[in-house]
């Protein structure tokens, strides 16, 4: 064997151990929402670059106008985007409508697939909230299931407190809702001026999502397992009180909060509480950003009946229509792999991964997270359904909600009327069909 | 076919191209709009792929309290800015209608705020509205009076978005409203004031009956874009709370998009077109009727500008 022919061998072995080479200089589009963890990423991402040689172009937009762009997006022969963040209620919709790549096809090819990946280190309820459909439900986990993306900027909830306000009146954290409830309604007579605890709680997703917060803790749901809604039950009803509880313990005008709000108002000391989504956090202990900072301590979510947390936030995926969905997904593992989760819980961002939480550096940064990976315990990935027809339902769970909230409309009475059009609705889409 | 037909024919045919043109470009879209609203179709099928349900969307909706309830705010939206504006902008335009130091500038400040972007005037809206740190509110609180849920209490919510809309849609009635005051015929007006018209005698007899037909295609215009707003809204409330605020625009956008029910978007949109259709007919109905008044007092003027120009 020349030693020319050994150089031309040697080179092309090296050649082929870097994945990204085939695909360096090439630009792949993503489409990412405007949220605190996708910020922290853009701090990242031009080490992707870097390191691979791939551009990167980022449209980002706010969360719900991104939804509408992918819709129109998704269905063109070639789209624009090799990568997408969606949020997670848009995981049912793409996927029934074959919008995304299955990922196995890309885990099983060896040329791409990182070794060293090591996807059991991905928290699980996140995976199972945001990347698997077909399962259980046609949404969970099960025999039957697939995974089509990957949790990134996922988030449950936790309960955010003034240590300040609670040392200075001996108040407890509250464990239970009949605690937290009580204490949302003593803060404003502690602290003339000041609200409980800071909801989202305007018309349509937001209040939905605020009651759904309080509706599995509860010990309720939207359907039992036959599909037939019963956000009108004990529980649900329950659930609507407390909400309703929490906003009339509120500041004036919180009935058009949304989390971005919600979290302003907390940040700038209008609000002793805060229970939502762990993606505030950092905002929270930004000095230039909020007036709280270094008087917030956090806890895990209320136990009601039982434990549990949300599961949200956003996932990953890879349209079938992407231009260079090989890129995409060396990108997409890139993003989600051990070293890189950590470098942005470092800048801000949510951990996707179990290990991150247990990191010593990103928990001297920011103390919270060991609480943040106790909450993930509990994390429930049926904390929504997450179905075709949940749009819809949502909107008009969260429209009525709000009746309730700023027009008195009697509980029963307008949950009985959502649970009345939701079987409506399951009924045309088919889902009583084997009844 | 002879020469004369001919002739009578020649400008038809040069036009026929670019009419065609024009009638495709505007009708085809309608067409697939309309054939879009009989079927079951959501944004991840293409038209061809969706099911035909004939008129199951018109007939859900018809039963839909909810759509009802939209339909309702919305007119109840139109009627309310349109009329407000039409008063107001009529009653610049007469008040600014004369030669005064500072008069252009003036009518420059007038126009601003219909030039800035419908999603600036929401925000803008949005927060001077604020509970906390709005400036309407702060000067209440100044003044020792209480705070107002502008956009968390139902009926204030409605009330502030009409309040956006008429603060930046007058000035469109007003630069139109002007224009036709100022080429009104002066001969009608002078026909008047010799026959010792007061101002206001003036203004209801012969300058609004004369504007009448650029009002109602001024206030045509702006029905229909008042049927239509939807980024004030859509950033100042999101059509809350509860459905107050909810117009017509936003639930189709939400229809479509949230809902991923073009078919029920596409279906809403007609029952739209169709109010604005009778609307439109109405109105022009209207301006036919008024048109021999328009003639009876442009005839009036001549004839006194006749009969002055004989006596001099």
């Amino acid at each position: 064997m020349t030693a020319a022919f050994m150089s031309t061998a040697l080179a092309g072995a090296v050649a082929l151990a870097n994945p990204y080479e085939p695909y360096e200089g090439d630009t792949l589009v993503v489409n990412f929402p405007a949220h605190p963890h996708y910020d922290a990423v853009l701090n990242v991402l031009p080490l992707f670059t870097e390191e691979t040689g791939i551009e990167v172009e980022v449209d980002q937009l706010q969360y719900l106008r991104m939804r509408e762009r992918q819709t129109l997006e998704l269905t063109q022969d070639e789209g624009d985007y090799d990568l997408i963040a969606y949020v997670v209620f848009s995981k049912a919709d793409y996927v029934f409508a074959d919008q995304l790549h299955n990922l196995a096809r890309f885990f099983m090819d060896p040329a791409l697939a990182d070794p060293s990946y090591n996807a059991d280190d991905l928290i699980d309820g996140y995976v199972q909230n945001i990347g698997v459909a077909g399962g259980t439900k046609g949404y969970l986990p099960g025999p039957t299931g697939s995974l089509f993306g990957i949790p990134f900027g996922s988030e449950t909830s936790v309960l955010g407190y003034r240590t300040d306000i609670f040392e200075k009146h001996g108040l407890e954290v509250p464990e239970t809702y009949d605690e937290l409830l009580e204490l949302a309604c003593l803060i404003p007579e502690l602290e003339p001026g000041m609200g409980g605890l800071a909801s989202r709680a305007a018309s349509g997703h937001q209040a939905s999502h605020a009651y759904l917060l309080h509706l599995n803790p509860l010990g309720g749901g939207v359907f039992d397992d036959n599909w037939q809604p019963i956000v009108n039950n004990e529980q649900g009803i329950e659930a609507a009180e407390a909400l309703k509880t929490i906003v009339d313990c509120g500041i004036e005008g919180s009935t058009t909060f949304g989390p971005s709000e919600a979290a302003a108002a907390f940040a700038q000391g209008q609000y002793a509480m805060f229970l939502d989504s762990i993606a505030f956090a950092s905002t929270f202990e930004d000095p230039s950003r909020s007036t709280v900072a270094g008087n917030v301590g956090w806890a895990m979510h209320p136990m009601g009946v039982e434990r549990a947390s949300q599961t949200g936030g956003f996932g990953l995926a890879i349209p079938r229509n992407a231009n260079n969905p090989e890129a995409a997904f060396l990108l997409m593992q890139w993003l989600t792999s051990p070293r890189i989760d950590r470098l942005i819980a470092l800048e801000g961002g949510n951990p996707s991964r179990f290990s991150t939480y247990q990191d010593p550096e990103l928990n001297e940064r920011f103390p919270y997270s060991a609480t943040f990976g106790e909450a993930l315990q509990f994390a429930d990935p049926d904390w929504r359904p997450i179905i075709p027809t949940w749009g819809e339902i949502n909107a008009d769970l969260g429209t009525t909600l709000s009746q309730i909230l700023t027009e008195d409309l009697d509980i029963q009475e307008g949950l009985d009327g959502v649970a009345e059009r939701a079987r409506a609705i399951m009924e045309e889409a088919g889902y009583y069909t084997w009844n | 076919m002879n020469i004369q037909a001919a002739n009578r024919l020649t400008p038809y045919m040069f036009l026929a191209p670019a009419a065609a043109v024009m009638v495709i470009a505007l009708l085809y879209p309608i067409g697939y709009m309309v054939y879009a609203s009989f079927l079951d179709w959501n944004p991840s099928q293409r038209i061809g792929e969706a099911d035909f349900i004939g008129l199951r969307n018109y007939i859900n909706l018809w039963n839909s309290d909810s759509f009802w309830e939209s339909f309702w705010v919305t007119i109840r939206f139109a009627a309310l800015v349109v009329s407000i504006e039409m008063v107001i902008g009529v009653g610049l335009a007469l008040l600014l209608d004369r030669k005064l130091r500072g008069m252009s500038v003036l009518r420059t400040i007038f126009i601003l705020p219909m030039m800035i972007a419908p999603i600036v005037v929401g925000l803008m809206w949005r927060y001077m509205y604020h509970p906390q740190v709005g400036v309407f509110n702060r000067w209440l609180s100044d003044l020792g009076l209480p705070t107002i849920p502008f956009l968390s209490d139902s009926t204030w919510a409605f009330t502030s978005v009409v309040i956006a809309d008429i603060w930046q849609w007058t000035p469109f009635i007003f630069i139109l409203a002007l224009a036709a005051l100022q080429s009104l015929p002066s001969s009608a007006l002078e026909a008047a004031r010799v026959d010792g018209a007061t101002g206001w005698q003036q203004i209801i007899h012969i300058k609004l009956p004369l504007m009448m037909p650029v009002l109602i295609v001024t206030c045509l215009l702006r029905l229909i874009d008042a049927f239509k707003v939807l980024e004030v809204i859509l950033v100042m409330t999101n059509g809350g709370p509860g459905l107050s605020t909810e117009i017509l625009a936003l639930r189709i956008s939400r229809t479509a998009s949230e809902f991923r029910q073009l078919g029920e978007a596409a279906a809403m949109s007609n029952y739209l077109l169709m109010l604005l259709m009778i609307i439109t007919a109405i109105m022009f109905i209207y301006t036919k009727l008024n048109d021999a008044r328009v003639a009876r007092i442009k005839a009036a003027g001549a004839k006194a500008a006749q009969a002055e120009e004989e006596a001099v």
